[in-house]
């Protein structure tokens, strides 16, 4: 009797196993993605739109043109004010908090992008920041079970050499907690977001987004990122935000500069 | 007796300078301007999120401690930078986008070495 349990249980273990293995690519089908790669451009985040052109993301006046509803085009006007008027802080200065989703395929400095059967890792070395894409055959948590997180849950699979991701359970941009960048584009907890990354050539990878977002947006917006590799053999290393972060954020939300004593050397502080 | 008289070697002119990727907003920094300050290194913080070059410039006697902010250390070691890149001591000519407000602080753009003539970052 005992015998014939273990051998069910050893059976049952066995299916287990299996079901998650075949969901799962063969490590031998899976690109090489090794190396160290760094985002092309500045970082606004959609630069088919942003005006002027060649504006920079926090200059004064620089925006984009997301399908946003009224509600959002305002929420995103008041914030272009805020930059105006020096008073809309990153919220990442603070060193505390990730870029999020889908800011951090934004960001400067450089990426590693590790492709293993179970999961695609985008390591940001700005940051840090980590993006993990399921690819073990798990479906998204229930609706009542996932909360708004900076980078959500995302879950892929692999269409060719082609990693297709969905990503959920964003946070919602409370006092412009989380940005998508630094003109002030923000997304809400409706957001749905689906990437499809891949390599164009040996030294070029992409990523086209299309955020959906049922709250903020009237229709599907589509941005490409691209990465170009760096020569082999670069680094990339630690970045400790708050290791030496002299520029602290002031009440009113401006941004102020710690003279050596740690005091601002700013005339006005608020 | 305005700072920024005292400490202008070089005419202060516009420049379309790209500031340095930075984990905060760039507002403080005016990047229409230019300032180009004479002196000395006092001490270089090589620390994340940015490096740190304080720059101690003489206005007639008073000694001004310029504090300029500059890339990561990562961003700039894959630039050719190194911690020891600036010594204390070394004399120096940096240029800056100054803080709007004209306190003594900016984003770095380049500097020379007045001894060697060496130069670093954007110096055209």
């Amino acid at each position: 009797m005992r015998t014939a349990l273990l051998a069910v249980a050893g059976s049952v273990i066995a299916i287990g196993i299996a079901a998650g293995q075949a969901s799962k690519p063969a490590p031998a089908t899976l690109p090489d993605w090794s190396g160290v790669w760094q985002m092309v451009g500045p970082t606004v985040f959609d630069r088919t739109t942003v005006q002027p052109q060649n504006g920079r993301a926090g200059d004064a006046g620089v925006r984009e043109f997301p399908p946003y509803t009224d509600e959002y085009e305002a929420i995103y006007k008041k914030n272009i004010e805020k930059i105006k008027a020096g008073t809309f802080p990153d919220p990442i200065s603070v060193c505390g908090v990730p870029h999020g989703f889908p800011r951090i395929m934004n960001v400067p400095d450089v990426y590693e992008f590790a492709v293993t059967p179970a999961a695609t890792y985008v390591l940001a070395e700005n940051g840090p920041g980590i993006l993990r894409v399921y690819t073990d055959g798990r479906q998204h948590p229930p609706a009542d079970e996932l909360w708004g997180t900076y980078t959500g849950a995302s879950v892929g699979r692999w269409d060719g050499d082609t990693l297709v991701f969905e990503t959920r359970g964003l946070k919602e941009s409370r006092d412009n907690d989380v940005i998508v960048d630094r003109t002030g584009l923000v997304l809400s907890d409706a957001a749905r977001v689906t990437t499809r990354m891949r390599k164009i050539n040996d030294t070029m990878m992409e990523a086209v987004i299309v955020v959906d977002d049922a709250k903020a947006l009237k229709a599907s917006w589509k941005v490409t990122k691209q990465y170009r590799k760096l020569p082999a053999g670069t680094w990339a290393w630690d970045y400790g935000c708050a290791e030496n972060n002299r520029n602290p954020i002031s009440n009113s939300g401006k941004t102020l500069t710690l003279g050596p004593d740690g005091k601002p050397i700013d005339k006005k502080t608020d | 007796m305005k700072i920024s008289k005292l400490i202008v070697a070089g005419a202060l002119c516009a420049a379309a300078s790209a500031p340095l990727a930075a984990h905060h907003s760039a507002a403080m920094f005016d990047d229409e301007k230019v300032v180009e300050l004479n002196g000395t290194i006092k001490e270089v913080q090589w620390t994340n999120p940015h490096v740190w070059i304080q720059v101690v410039v003489d206005n007639n006697g008073q000694k001004i401690d310029w504090s300029i902010e500059g890339g990561s250390p990562n961003s700039l070691s894959r630039n050719g930078w190194k911690a020891t890149t600036f010594k204390s001591g070394d004399p120096v000519v940096v240029r800056v986008n100054p803080m709007k407000d004209g306190t003594p602080g900016g984003s770095f753009i380049g500097a020379k070495w007045k001894d060697t003539g060496k130069t670093i970052g954007r110096w055209e």
